[in-house]
């Protein structure tokens, strides 16, 4: 037996106990401390799917209010090619159900809530060890009296609560939501159980990705394991909703529960019940791979990086943007993709509808003012998301705009002879150059999707500019904030813009807000860009809102004390 | 010569925390200045004042003459400067990185360049994320360095270098000071300052304590003395002696310490008969933790 050598240092030394509290939500405990550097991030997850939640069960209520309008939406879904139908929601199983509240948020939004989730646990299970561990602050947490496994567990678990936390305000958001707003003769009230059936469902996809993102995060370091999972789970989504058969569809977790609808009643706990024990195999597995690998060392994945050309040496602003250049691609390349599959299902439709007047009409009383037989009408639809996705990447522009302060590298370049406004005004062009650079990737996208199919959709190639005009709008708001008063959260709260912007527009005609409430949200000045039909009003105010932040950002830098 | 740096009642706080509290200093051309301090006493927050990277509460901060919140650029043109921490762009390689930094200064002698990238043994070839902490400070430092400043300001320069390559950078550094650049260097490492300065300044809790030579700094010495006697320990005949404390006394062993002149102690000794004399002078380290005492080097990193 070895003998153990050495008197301890305190051998009869008693502590205080760390509070409960403190080990549940603080830094009493590696769950604790974990927990509350998730709070935002939880926040903003059960903010937005919680508030989606409610928004549209108070829109549906509003929009569709008649038993005949009911009718139409179930006719206008039921003429819809089942390549796209079934890309959102299995409506041909749901059938008549798909008038009902549930069955609507179902088929339009159901695989909003479960990619969304999914993509939060992406990158949280991607970044919790492995981003951690790439900073350096690992190791020290791994000196710790408690074992790597524990160590691993307890992250993992802060994660889970605060998802599956999460999924359950969902759930509660779809009772109180049906029950205010629903129509219980049109079978809209959705019970308790069968809200939660749905947050099961939306929490095991979210469990399945997250947890594969887990499981490579030790092979392949955050970004590697991250970008893997996401697209991973993109490519399973389309392969399941567009029926497209193979094995693509067979492995995919949405195509193991299309037949659970819990909102219209229907289920397949069979189905649930596979999704999360592959995914409580895929979180053992990067509980063992963490346990047993190196501490820190990835095998990393081989990105091509850019010619040394593009990363910009010669200044200022092309420094800035070559900074932002790989995520302006990033961005570009997703959305071109999003854009192409889009675009092509948009061109065929529209043929339809032009081919059938009974059908068109329809569409007409639904959606007055739109002009189904074209493909851009189809995108219209599809903008609010655009301008989303547009305003997320403006908050990353501006986020990495950011990092020069809030990386420490702000003090080593002001230490050259360049202004601090140089410097702001520099970082906005670049972020501005960015947005072009994704708005033209999107541009194409669409451009090639409807190519594919011989379409036109040379209006909506040219709407996409909304989503730039947008994008850079954002841009201003967070160079504002930046210059103004911190960079350490003008990426935070561009995204909070961009979500409020996004409930604004949605809730305040879906609950009969005043006008002027409505009027604040940028998006709602823009008119119908998809279609060619442009509101000068939000054109010049995107400009002015851009050109006005990076000013304002300048003006802001100059006043105040750089951080480090 | 007019002052390469004047600081004049220089205050900077942050809420109700402290910062630095009326710090005067100036610093003459071709003088190679040390700032001393233990961690969170104010050093870096000094700096950042001087280069305009935060603004004073109160007092000013003038480099070269100018005012540092009136025109930062012009000061900014003129100087190195090398930040206690510092990040740079992960993926650029050094070679790409000191570029750009040449690049915002209008360009450098490419000659120059090379020739600190191959005294400090620097591949720049690698993106600097993949540097060890060593490297990348290599990288801070050939770049406050390429363009010739005149003044150069190093926050804690020699972090993460290793003792050959910290020999060659205060080599660099006396070349630079013999071409006429002027140094503010700031550091906890006694040693390194005691080597390089002509004057130091030491700061402790925002406020300056002290500014002087290195010799006078010296002056504060004391000398630890033991005197080992063959007979009995004659303690009262160097109780009286002006500077003369701490005695201790152990079997034939008298150990004592002495303040200024050590000259009255010798002559005290020569009166009896002793087997041996150690007189010690201290270094300036312990010179300085005998002045502001142990607990102000390792005070808690709270202040900045």
């Amino acid at each position: 037996m070895a003998a153990s050598t050495g008197v301890p240092r305190h051998p009869a030394a008693t502590f205080a106990p760390i509070p409960f509290r403190k080990r549940i939500y603080g830094f009493g405990s590696i769950f604790g401390k974990t927990i509350r550097d998730s709070r935002l991030s939880f926040i903003i997850a059960a903010g937005m799917f919680g508030g989606l939640a409610l928004v549209m069960g108070a829109a549906i209520g509003t929009v569709f209010p008649t038993p005949q309008a009911r009718l139409e939406v179930g006719k206008l879904v039921g003429s819809m090619p089942a390549s796209m139908v079934n890309l959102f929601g299995n409506a041909t199983l749901m059938g008549d159900k798909l008038g009902t509240l549930g069955g609507y948020v179902t088929w339009k939004y159901g695989a909003m809530f479960s990619l969304g989730t999914a993509f939060w646990s992406i990158l949280a299970l991607s970044g919790t060890l492995a981003g951690e561990a790439a900073r350096g602050s690992l190791d020290i947490v791994a000196t710790s009296p408690f074992g790597k496994r524990r160590i691993a567990l307890e992250k993992l678990a802060a994660h889970l609560v605060l998802m599956w936390l999460a999924v359950l305000v969902v759930a509660v958001m779809l009772v109180v939501s049906s029950n205010a707003f629903g129509d219980a003769s049109l079978g809209d009230q959705v019970s308790l159980g069968n809200a939660l059936g749905f947050s099961l469902w939306v929490g095991v996809i979210a469990m399945f990705f997250g947890g594969l993102a887990f499981a490579l995060a030790p092979l392949l370091g955050r970004a590697g394991s991250a970008g893997v999972s996401a697209l991973l789970m993109m490519v399973l989504w389309v392969a399941s909703g567009l029926e497209m058969g193979g094995p693509l569809e067979a492995i995919s977790p949405f195509h193991w529960t299309v037949t659970h609808i819990p909102l219209v009643g229907f289920y397949d706990w069979a189905g649930v019940l596979a999704v999360g024990v592959v995914g409580v195999v895929f979180l053992v597995i990067g509980l063992e791979l963490f346990n047993r690998r190196d501490l820190g060392v990835t095998a990393g994945l081989s990105l091509p990086s850019l010619p040394a050309d593009v990363l910009g040496v010669r200044g200022p602003v092309s420094r800035a943007f070559g900074d932002q250049l790989p995520r302006a691609l990033s961005w570009g390349v997703g959305l071109a993709i999003w854009g192409a599959l889009l675009a092509s299902l948009a061109g065929p439709f529209a043929d339809q509808v032009a081919k059938d007047p009974a059908m068109g009409q329809i569409f007409k009383q639904i959606f007055p003012g739109f002009d189904f037989t074209t493909a851009g009408s189809w995108l219209q639809l599809y903008l609010e998301l655009f301008l989303i996705a547009a305003g997320f990447a403006a908050a990353t522009f501006v986020s990495k705009w950011a990092s020069d302060e809030t990386g420490g590298r702000l003090e080593v370049v002001l230490a050259n002879p360049l202004a601090r406004a140089r410097w702001v005004v520099a970082g906005g062009i670049a972020a501005l150059l960015a947005v072009a650079v994704m708005t033209a990737g999107f541009a194409l996208g669409i451009g090639l999707g409807a190519a594919s199919v011989s379409g036109t959709t040379g209006a909506a190639i040219v709407g996409t500019l909304a989503m730039g005009l947008v994008a850079a709008a954002m841009v201003g708001v967070g160079v504002a904030i930046g210059g103004l008063w911190r960079t350490s959260l003008a990426a935070e709260i561009t995204a909070l813009v961009v979500v409020a912007t996004y409930l604004i527009d949605l809730l305040a005609p879906a609950l009969n807000l005043p006008d002027w409430f409505h009027q604040l949200a940028l998006t709602a000045h823009l008119g119908q860009p998809m279609i060619g039909s442009w509101d000068p009003v939000g054109i010049v105010a995107c400009a002015v809102i851009a050109v006005g932040g990076i000013a304002l950002g300048a003006w802001g830098l100059t006043r105040r004390d750089v951080a480090r | 010569m007019p002052p390469v740096i004047t600081l004049e009642k220089l205050t900077k706080t942050y809420g109700k925390s402290r910062g630095i509290i009326d710090v005067d200093l100036e610093v003459q051309q071709g003088e190679v200045f040390g700032f001393l301090g233990p961690n969170g006493a104010g050093k870096t927050t000094t700096i950042r004042t001087m280069l305009d990277l935060i603004r004073p509460t109160s007092g000013r901060a003038s480099v070269f003459g100018i005012e540092s919140t009136a025109d930062p650029v012009a000061i900014h043109r003129r100087i190195g400067y090398i930040p206690g921490e510092f990040a740079l762009y992960d993926r650029l390689t050094g070679k790409q990185t000191l570029e750009y930094f040449a690049n915002l200064r209008g360009g450098v002698d490419p000659a120059y360049q090379a020739s600190l990238i191959e005294r400090f043994d620097l591949d720049t070839g690698k993106r600097f994320k993949t540097y060890s902490k060593g490297n990348k400070q290599k990288v801070g430092v050939v770049a406050a360095l390429q363009h010739k400043p005149e003044l150069l300001v190093l926050d804690e320069p020699t972090s993460g270098l290793d003792p050959l390559v910290q020999q060659t950078f205060f080599e660099t550094l006396r070349e630079a000071v013999a071409d006429g650049a002027s140094v503010f260097l700031s550091s906890h490492i006694l040693s390194e300052v005691e080597k390089t300065c002509g004057r130091v300044a030491i700061i402790r809790d925002g406020r300056l304590t002290k500014v002087d030579t290195i010799e006078g700094l010296r002056d504060l010495a004391h000398h630890q003395v033991e005197l080992r006697f063959s007979g009995p320990v004659p303690t009262a005949a160097f109780e009286a002696i002006p500077g003369v404390s701490d005695l201790a006394a152990e079997d034939h062993t008298l150990r004592m310490r002495v303040a200024g002149p050590i000259t009255p102690v010798v002559r005290a000794a020569a009166q009896y008969e002793l087997l041996d004399f150690v007189s010690r002078e201290p270094s300036l380290e312990e010179t300085f933790l005998a002045q502001y005492g142990r607990e102000a080097v390792e005070a808690g990193p709270d202040g900045r």
